[in-house]
């Protein structure tokens, strides 16, 4: 039962609040450019109108591309239901660790490249291929960041990370866990798509990445490839907050009142998160494409070194 | 929050990861000046720890120095210098930048290894903190031999220069301040003299690359 309740919990909060993330973003950096910006809740508008509406299919597209969409928001839910969001409810038994979690999203990201590729539209194709590099070089430094946490905890398990790095005083004023938030930044805005890598507000054919891969996709399969992309998003945010910010051993009482109370918390960290990475997009240019490597070799090297600190510090 | 020091050690190391991704002027000079100011913030928190401790102000006055000569004065010099040369940014490097930064993390690797032998491997307590300056020493180092511009040696003994005080902070809890006095003095000379021989050199001959130096020979 228990195990019932934390999936449907965790379900809904994913999908109920990664657009809400967006729409965060959005606003801030309308607010830096004194615009007022689009109310907080459109990118929720936006895909209501988008399941309503037709769905185009191009005629010499394979059955891929109709598959792909599903593909893409199945993986990011699964992906989402092993990073507890609220750790009071624990999931029971084995609920995949970090590698299946990394090898999940790729695989969602797999088949989106595929699908760029399938309609044959040049812009598909040139989305696809980049992202397939952006892909390659942020890998390793996922694996090694979140490796590193792992260690930290001694599990691989993320539900195990998050209830271990409860028991710690501070986690933030660790070296490892500080180097842990500095490369999980640079991974989420690699891998979300944000400016220095990838500007998600734009359709410019020199610059888009993963506005490319789904420009061929409409109605409904647009709304799932968006859908999937924001939770994906808020995979990422949850597991930088819930390890490096957890608050839940400050609840005291139990019950449905500590799970609401603990909602509340994690609202917070994932909307000051929102905020920070708004923050780090206003002040960046985007790179040039071959700029991107230097990014990940950086975020790599954060980890490495939260790695060996712990190996100095800990052992 | 008894671990600042170790923080601020991996904190002022990550400045000089920083450097090393950097290709612009403009930013080698800010993260310096980022990075002294890490260090004056270290000796400041030593300095008032020692003064409650023992009543000796010395480590606070040795910050304050750092604070004067390292975050304000030498930065300024240098944009000052800099600001009349016509690239702002770096072009060709001997290696490309994901590789510098990677062999900089072999450094941290083997400044690991090395201090491990070096104090107390035997008991199994290594200094993280004086790990963390020993690479920052390394580093420095190498970002002089990694950069073709003038610019690059001189950032290069600056952060050389940081990483043997705040090793040789961590290490004794603070040099005597005769011997921090006279670093001091040589560093600013140091700058001064370099600055003036940039500049003249960039006179005379249109570019600070050191490759050009050949030219001189007659």
């Amino acid at each position: 039962m228990n195990s019932l309740t934390y999936n449907i919990l965790q379900l809904t909060v994913m999908i109920l609040v990664a657009p809400l993330i967006n729409g965060i973003i959005r606003k801030v950096k309308a607010f830096t450019q004194k615009r007022k910006g689009a109310p907080l809740l459109q990118m929720y508008f936006d895909l209501f109108k988008l399941i309503k509406k037709n769905t185009v299919v191009s005629e010499t597209s394979s059955w891929i591309f109709k598959a792909a969409p599903y593909v893409v928001i199945t993986t990011a839910l699964g992906a989402g239901l092993m990073v507890p969001s609220v750790t009071l409810v624990a999931p029971s038994g084995f609920m995949g660790d970090i590698i299946l979690l990394v090898y999940l999203l790729a695989l969602g990201r797999f088949f989106m490249m595929l699908a760029g590729l399938d309609t044959g539209s040049t812009f598909g194709g040139m989305g696809s291929s980049r992202e397939a590099m952006i892909s390659a070089l942020m890998e390793p430094s996922i694996l090694i960041t979140l490796f590193t946490a792992g260690l930290a905890a001694g599990t691989t398990s993320i539900g195990g990370i998050m209830t271990k790095v409860k028991e710690m005083p501070a986690p933030l004023t660790q070296p490892v866990f500080i180097m842990f938030f500095l490369a999980t930044l640079i991974i989420i805005i690699a891998e979300t798509s944000r400016i220095p890598v990838d500007d998600p507000s734009t359709h410019l054919e020199l610059t888009m990445v993963h506005e490319a891969m789904i420009l061929e996709y409409s109605g409904r399969h647009l709304a799932m490839m968006e859908l999937g992309a924001s939770v994906k998003q808020l995979v990422f945010i949850t597991l930088l907050v819930n390890i490096c910010l957890p608050l839940d051993q400050l609840i005291t009482i139990s019950g449905i009142g500590a799970i609401v109370l603990s909602l509340l918390l994690y609202l917070v960290k994932v909307s000051a998160a929102a905020v920070l990475i708004a923050i780090i997009e206003v002040n960046t240019v985007k790179f040039r494409f071959f700029s991107v490597p230097n990014l990940a070799a950086l975020s790599f090297i954060l980890a490495f070194i939260g790695f060996l600190e712990y190996f100095v510090l800990w052992r | 929050m008894d671990n600042y020091n170790q923080v601020l050690s991996v904190l002022i190391l990550l400045t000089s990861f920083m450097l090393m991704a950097n290709k612009r002027i403009k930013s080698y000079i800010g993260t310096f000046r980022l990075q002294s100011a890490l260090i004056a913030l270290t000796a400041g928190i030593m300095g008032i720890r020692a003064a409650m401790a023992e009543g000796s102000i010395d480590v606070l006055v040795v910050s304050i120095i750092i604070i004067a000569l390292k975050v304000i004065y030498i930065p300024n010099l240098l944009h000052k210098t800099f600001s009349g040369v016509e690239y702002k940014v770096e072009k060709d490097f001997f290696l490309n930048i994901p590789l510098l930064i990677l062999i900089c993390c072999g450094l941290v690797v083997f400044s690991y290894f090395s201090v491990s032998r070096v104090a107390g491997g035997s008991d199994g307590i290594m200094n993280a903190e004086v790990v963390n300056s020993i690479s920052l020493v390394l580093i420095g180092l190498f970002f002089m031999i990694s950069r073709r511009k003038a610019i690059g040696q001189i950032v290069g003994f600056l952060v050389i220069e940081n990483g043997i005080f705040i090793t040789a902070m961590f290490s004794t809890n603070g040099m005597p301040f005769i011997v921090d006095i006279g670093v001091f003095i040589d560093i600013i000379t140091a700058v001064l003299i370099m600055g003036i021989i940039v500049f003249k050199i960039n006179e005379k001959f249109d570019s600070i690359d050191i490759n050009k130096l050949k030219n001189l020979r007659g």
